[in-house]
Formats: structure tokens, C-alpha cells, sequence
């Protein structure tokens, strides 16, 4: 019975939309509160329904209404029913007073929901046909809430972008589900999932077996959704939609390509070499989002930049198997992500006052009596990058597993706490400081949160949503490499940290900016080269304009018949 | 079959370029009632002459109908008569009938045409109302539909959407049904339908874009009656039969 809660959270945001509509015109503004309530329902009911799933009381994985209406209520799509309305609650009241000036302001709230109740619904799909469509939903409700003013031609020509992206991105998924249909002749995710366990290369399908396809199938889905390299590029401009929607966007919406890849792990698990190349993806994804981010001016579009290097690292943890890991960050970046785009508002309001630009330490010393500031000790800095998680690592090998040290999956963890902590190290000691060494004390703090995060939290998360241990063994090995190529991988993040530790300490002997003749004019070049966004948009508009033209003198050859 | 068969079936299940006599047809006619009854009677006629022979259908035929499909999904993009833009989606989405003469019996055939056309009649009738409204149905001449006449431009919007094969509406079970009989026998017309498919949202999107979007037109504003609240319930009630009808006949509603 308490199974089929899931069902009503997800029924719920489309009644409440139906009623928005219809009651629009008695209630008027008021109407959003109906909105607001079902949302808050959803996210009580779904706490109710994660507190059941955490204390053991659900049992059964799936409900079945029809051949394809089956709804999954397990550990995963409970979690981010619950993380998804949640969202969708502080947008919903965030929404309120921000959309309180903009005409069709209870559309804005029936679309709110319809997303909500889509990505829902995408969560806890347990059939194939449920998925696809709550897929598509998701782009073409984003599409019209991304145009919520319909005045504006821009709004619509970016969101334009994000629908063609996303419908790139049905497609693999609609072939993946009519394969996995064609191979085991049902919709059912569960019966499908536990047929491909007992017999993984029982089908092939254009020559490789079936498992490999639809890996790749899927996670080129999730590339598109996810906004990875080479299907990024409607992220950063699909600013001219409401502050609510890029919130609820680049929180919840752009994290469906991790919750897809997580959905089909069973998948994932019998595949050979597709992990690999979703991590070769994710790691070009993770570089070239957080270079372009460095260059923006406009703190939208940084953000949207920010959005790629964090789901490039959210799919390059699920390259190397750590699929939980891909849900833990995700979680985390939807939080902080939805807070900076609702408070991107604030800060432009301020910088209309303060322009932000540091002052002259001799100034502020002389005119504005301030104490002078100072930046933190290099070699201390440095120092806690490596000791640190040399510290964790140790402290892991008494309190998680006895072998950990064995584990390449683990180090492969480890590594990314140390990659993304030695990210805020470096973050931090570029700051300056009139109480050091409490900010020192903070970047110790942080980096250990970081990595225990990683470690601690990640395990936490295996646990929940992969309970079976030889089913995250099998992950990990589907996402290994050999041994040798492992080694060099280490190694090579090893040298880029200590390189750029170097490259800080040299910066900053010789102040940033005096670069001699040569590697200026390459620094120029590679400056101008990522501030036109390595020509990307430039070459898909190339491209759509050539298929127009294409389209037209197509039509004027024809007689338009 | 005989050729003189095929080349009738070619007319009516459009194949380029007897698909060429269909769309002038189209647009020669103007009167809406006329045009909702070549939309509702063309394809039938093919299907019908298809299933009198019993003759399988040759392989060559299944390439040309997805050629042509492809050919007019392409040109639509470069389409601003809403009319054209109804012919030249009909022209893409009756080519693909050929895909199913084979396994299909008779009555589900002439259901799978008639899920597909149904959208098109109501685009039909909106075209028709945007004619009478302005004078032309044209994307880019006035715009701006969304502020001036929001319930008509909710309707379209739907409409637009059913036509281009979105979830829940027929087309959308329809197109996976063609992509699953062709996925395994014949992996490269899928990735044929899987294009087009793509290049009909493309279109779908630009002829939204071009009518509903922008500042209203000045010269609209209080001079063009939206459309009623019967209208507006009957074109409802019409797209929600349509979902109804197709999620119960895929399976969904069991």
C-alpha cells in the first residue's frame, strides 16, 4: 500500500496543474498556491516514503499498472523523488515573488509542475516506454519554460538550442529501448535487467553484443542531457529564461544524464570498454567547462559553464564505476548550484554599487587604515595537498575496509577527493587574508570534508542504492583498466598537482602577466581561442544555416510542391 | 504488384515526385473543408489499393518512401505557409506507411494513417482560422500570437506538438512501431527515422517560433478575436480522445 505512494507524488504536480489552469481565472495570483501546497505535499510524502525505504518497511522494487505504466519505488528513485521535489519547492517559493511583475504568471507555475511531475516520472520509470516519454517531456517542458516570455525572440532562439540538443538526446534512448523491447520482448526494466544478468551476451545487435550498444546508446542520451563536450553548448546561453527555471535547471534538470546512467548499471555492469570512453568524455567535458567558466564576464553564463566541468566530473564518476558517487554529486551540485543562480540577482544588484575590483594594498593600507593583507605560505598549502589524503587513506584502511589499499576503485575515489580538494586549496590560497591562519585552518577543514565526502559519503551511498557488494565490485571492474594504464593515469594527476603548485609558486615570484615574448603571444592565442568558445556555437551555426539554405533552394527547385 | 498499381499506390502513399501532385493539389484548394477531406481520404485510397493486391511490397519502394520522407521532413524547415507546412508534413508521415504494408492487416493500417492525419486536420482547421483572423497564414508576417490571441496560440501549440509525433499522442507510438520493425531487418532505415523525426521537432519548433513569439503586432491588438471558450474545449476534447485512443491501443491503459 505505502508502495503506491510513489505513484501519488508523481500524480500529484499534474493535478495540481490541471487545477492551476482551470482556477486561474477565479483565483488569479492566488492560484500558484495551489502549486506550492502540492509540491510541499510531494516533498512530505516523499520523506515519508525515503524514511520507510531507510527503515526497511517497503518491500518489492516495482509496481506494475499495465505493460508499460510500472513505476519503480526503489532506494534510487525515492531519493531523488525526494531531491527533485524538494527543488522544485524552494523554485516553486523562490518563483512567488520573482515571477509576482511577468505576465502569464500561473502558465509559468502549470509548467512548473508539469516539469516536476516529468522528472518524476523519469525517476521512477521501471519501463522502457514510461522513460522515453517522460525524457521528451522534460526538453519540451524546459523549452516552454526556458520561452516563459513569449515576447522575447532570443528566449526562444536559445531555448530553441536546448530543445534540438535534447530531442539529439531521445533519439538514442528511443533505440535503446526498442533494442532492449526487440531482444527480451518486454518494457519492464526490472524483468529486462534481471534476463541481461543471467545470460549478458545472449543477444547482439549490428554485430557487438547488446550490452555494449546500449551502453553506448545510453550514455549518449546522458551527453546530451548532461550537457557534455560537443552537446554543451545550449547550457551557457539559455540565460534569457527566468532566474527560477536556470535554477531549476542546472540544479535538477541537467543532472538526468547521471540519473540515467545510474538507471541502467545493470547495463553498464556487463560492458566492456563504454565506461572508459564516458570517462575519456567526462574528463574533456570537466577541463574544457571549467577553462571556458574562467573567461566568462557574465555570471550566468559562468555559472552555465561551471554547470559542464561539474557534469563532466558527475559522468566521470560514473566512468570509473562509482555510480552512487554520480548521485551524492549531483545532490550536491543541485544544492549549491540552485543557491548561487537564485542569488545570481543579489550579486548583480551589489555589483551595480561595488564594482569588485580589488584595490591597492598600499592605498588600503594608508587611506583606509586596514591591516595588510597576506597570502597564505606556499609550502604549507602545498603540504596539505598531499598530507591530507595521505591522512584519510590511512584513516579509511582502519574504518571502511582492511584491503582498501588494494582497491582501484577506492584509490580512483580518493583521487577525486584530492583532484577537487587541491582545486579549493588552490582557490583558496589565490585569496588573500588578514587572519592566515584561520584560513588555513578552513582549507584543512575543507579539504578533509572534501575527501571524507568522497570517501565517507560515498560509501554511505553505495550502500543505499547498490546494496548488493559483488554488484559494485562488478562496476568497478567493468569500469577498470589495466593495470599499467591505471598507474600512468595516477601518475599524470600527480604531476598536473605538483605542476600547478610549481606554476602558483612561479606566478607569483615573478607577478602574474609579465609572460616573455613567446609564450605571451600563445597565451593570446589560446585566450582568444576559449573566449570565442573554441568557435563551437560559431560552427553549429554554420551548420543549421547550411541545412536552411540547403531547405530553401531545395523548395525553389521543387516549386514549393 | 503490378506497376501501374504501384505507381497509384505512389500518388496516394506519396513517393517524390508523384508526391509533387499532392501538394499542389493541397495548396490549389483553399476551402478548409475540402482540404480536411483530401488529408482524411489520401492516404486511405493508397492503403486500400495496397491491401486489394496481395503482392509484397519490394524492398527498392521501402528506400524511395524513406527518401521522400526525408526530402519534404528537410524542406519543411525552410517553410512559412502554415498550409505547406501541413502538406509537406502529411507527404513525410504517409511515405512511412510503406514501412508497415507488410505485417500489417487492413484495419490496423488504415487506424495508423488515420492516427497520424488527425493532428493535420486540426492544423487544418487553425490554418483556416488564421487565414480568416489576418488574411494568411504565414509565420513571420505578424507574430506575437502568444500576447494577442493566447487561447488560439495554446491550441496551436498543442496541435503543433501532436503533429510532430510527441509523446502521448498517436504519431509518437506510431513512429516507435516503424522504428521497432525496422530496427533489426534494417538498421539504416531507422537511423533514417530517427533523422526525421528530429527534422520534424526542428520544423515544428521554427513554425511555433515564427507565430507565437514576439511582441504583438499593434496593428492586432483588440481588432482580432481570440478564439471561444467552446472552441477551445472542443479542440481540447479532440487531443485528449486522440491521447486516450493511442495510449490504449499501445498497451497502456490495460
Amino acid at each position: 500500500m505505502m508502495s503506491k505512494l510513489i505513484l501519488f507524488i508523481i500524480l500529484l504536480p499534474v493535478l495540481s496543474a490541471l487545477l492551476t489552469h482551470l482556477l486561474q481565472g477565479q483565483l488569479g495570483r492566488c492560484v500558484a498556491r495551489i502549486s506550492v501546497a502540492a509540491t510541499l505535499l510531494s516533498v512530505i510524502l516523499s520523506g515519508v516514503l525515503l524514511w520507510l525505504s531507510l527503515s526497511g518497511h517497503l518491500v518489492g522494487e516495482s509496481i506494475s499498472i499495465s505493460p508499460w505504466t510500472i513505476i519503480y519505488f526503489d532506494s534510487l528513485s525515492i531519493l531523488l523523488a525526494l531531491v527533485i521535489s524538494l527543488i522544485s519547492l524552494i523554485v516553486h517559493i523562490y518563483s512567488l515573488r520573482y515571477m509576482a511583475e511577468e505576465s502569464g504568471y500561473a502558465r509559468f507555475f502549470m509548467l512548473l509542475d508539469l516539469m516536476t511531475a516529468s522528472l518524476l516520472l523519469m525517476v521512477a520509470a521501471a519501463d522502457l516506454i514510461s522513460l522515453v516519454v517522460a525524457w521528451h517531456f522534460v526538453g519540451v517542458f524546459l523549452y516552454f519554460l526556458l520561452g516563459q516570455d513569449t515576447r522575447s525572440p532570443s528566449a526562444y532562439r536559445y531555448a530553441f538550442w536546448t530543445l534540438i540538443t535534447y530531442r539529439i538526446g531521445d533519439l538514442p534512448l528511443v533505440l535503446a529501448a526498442v533494442l532492449l523491447f526487440q531482444a527480451y520482448g518486454t518494457w519492464s526494466l526490472p524483468v529486462i535487467f534481471e534476463q541481461l544478468n543471467q545470460s549478458p551476451n545472449a543477444h547482439s545487435v549490428f554485430g557487438l553484443p547488446l550490452p555494449e550498444v546500449i551502453g553506448i546508446l545510453i550514455a549518449l542520451a546522458a551527453f546530451a542531457r548532461s550537457a557534455q563536450f560537443l552537446l554543451h553548448t545550449w547550457l551557457p546561453y539559455t540565460m534569457d529564461g527566468p532566474t527560477p527555471v536556470s535554477a531549476l535547471m542546472h540544479a535538477g534538470i541537467v543532472n538526468a544524464g547521471g540519473i540515467l546512467i545510474n538507471r541502467f548499471a545493470p547495463v553498464f555492469a556487463n560492458t566492456s570498454d563504454v565506461l572508459q570512453w564516458v570517462f575519456i568524455v567526462g574528463f574533456i567535458s570537466a577541463v574544457i567547462g571549467s577553462v571556458l567558466m574562467l573567461v566568462q564576464n557574465d555570471i550566468k553564463k559562468s555559472l552555465g559553464y561551471s554547470t559542464m566541468g561539474q557534469m563532466g566530473f558527475m559522468v566521470m564518476e560514473c566512468g570509473i564505476g562509482a555510480f552512487s558517487l554520480a548521485i551524492y554529486h549531483l545532490i550536491a551540485h543541485g544544492v549549491f548550484k540552485g543557491t548561487l543562480f537564485l542569488s545570481a540577482g543579489s550579486v548583480i544588484h551589489k555589483a551595480r554599487k561595488d564594482d569588485g575590483v580589488p584595490k591597492d594594498e598600499l592605498y588600503t593600507f594608508v587611506v583606509e587604515k586596514r591591516p595588510v593583507i597576506t597570502r597564505k605560505p606556499w609550502l604549507l598549502m602545498a603540504a596539505i595537498t598531499l598530507i591530507v589524503p595521505l591522512a584519510i587513506l590511512i584513516v579509511s584502511h582502519w574504518l571502511v575496509a582492511e584491503d582498501y589499499f588494494q582497491k582501484q576503485g577506492a584509490i580512483i575515489l580518493l583521487f577525486f577527493g584530492w583532484i577537487t580538494g587541491a582545486q579549493l586549496i588552490f582557490a583558496t590560497y589565490r585569496t588573500h587574508a588578514t587572519n592566515l591562519w584561520r584560513l588555513v585552518m578552513i582549507s584543512i577543514l575543507s579539504f578533509a570534508i572534501v575527501i571524507l565526502g568522497y570517501v565517507f559519503i560515498s560509501h554511505a551511498f553505495d550502500v543505499y542504492l547498490y546494496p548488493d557488494a559483488a554488484f559494485r565490485e562488478k562496476l568497478f571492474a567493468a569500469a577498470s583498466i589495466e593495470k599499467i594504464r591505471f598507474d600512468i593515469l595516477v601518475a599524470l594527476i600527480t604531476i598536473t598537482i605538483v605542476v600547478g603548485w610549481l606554476v602558483a609558486y612561479y606566478s607569483e615570484r615573478n607577478r602574474i602577466g609579465k609572460h616573455p615574448r613567446y609564450t605571451g603571444r600563445l597565451w593570446t592565442m589560446f585566450y582568444a581561442l576559449i573566449s570565442r568558445e573554441l568557435y563551437m556555437t560559431d560552427l553549429y551555426t554554420l551548420l543549421t544555416r547550411t541545412i536552411l539554405s540547403s531547405a530553401n533552394k531545395l523548395n525553389i527547385w521543387l516549386r514549393w510542391n | 504488384m503490378p506497376d501501374i498499381f504501384l505507381l497509384l499506390v505512389g500518388l496516394f502513399l506519396p513517393l517524390f515526385p508523384l508526391s509533387m501532385v499532392f501538394n499542389a493539389l493541397f495548396n490549389r484548394v483553399q476551402h478548409v473543408v475540402l482540404r480536411c477531406l483530401l488529408l482524411l481520404g489520401w492516404p486511405h485510397i493508397g492503403l486500400a489499393i495496397i491491401h486489394s493486391t496481395d503482392t509484397n511490397v519490394p524492398t527498392w519502394i521501402i528506400t524511395w518512401a524513406l527518401a521522400t520522407s526525408l526530402l519534404y521532413a528537410l524542406r519543411m524547415l525552410a517553410l512559412r505557409g502554415v498550409g505547406q507546412w501541413n502538406s509537406f508534413l502529411a507527404t513525410s508521415m504517409w511515405a512511412m506507411l510503406w514501412l508497415t504494408t507488410t505485417d500489417l492487416n487492413q484495419s490496423m493500417h488504415h487506424v495508423y494513417a488515420f492516427g497520424i492525419t488527425a493532428p493535420l486536420l486540426l492544423l487544418a482547421l487553425l490554418s483556416a482560422g488564421l487565414e480568416k483572423r489576418f488574411g494568411a497564414a504565414y509565420t513571420d508576417l505578424y507574430g506575437g500570437l502568444a500576447q494577442s490571441i493566447p487561447r488560439f496560440s495554446g491550441v496551436l501549440v498543442v496541435v503543433i506538438l501532436a503533429a510532430i509525433a510527441t509523446p502521448l499522442f498517436p504519431g509518437f507510438f506510431i513512429m516507435l512501431k516503424f522504428i521497432m520493425d525496422t530496427s533489426v531487418a534494417m538498421p539504416t532505415a531507422t537511423f533514417a527515422l530517427l533523422g526525421i523525426w528530429l527534422l520534424w521537432s526542428w520544423a515544428g519548433v521554427r513554425l511555433l517560433q515564427g507565430l507565437i513569439v514576439g511582441p504583438a503586432s499593434q496593428n492586432n491588438e483588440g481588432e482580432v478575436s481570440d478564439l471561444n471558450l467552446m472552441s477551445c474545449w472542443s479542440y481540447a476534447v479532440v487531443l485528449i480522445a486522440l491521447i486516450l485512443s493511442s495510449v490504449y491501443l499501445s498497451g497502456g491503459l490495460l
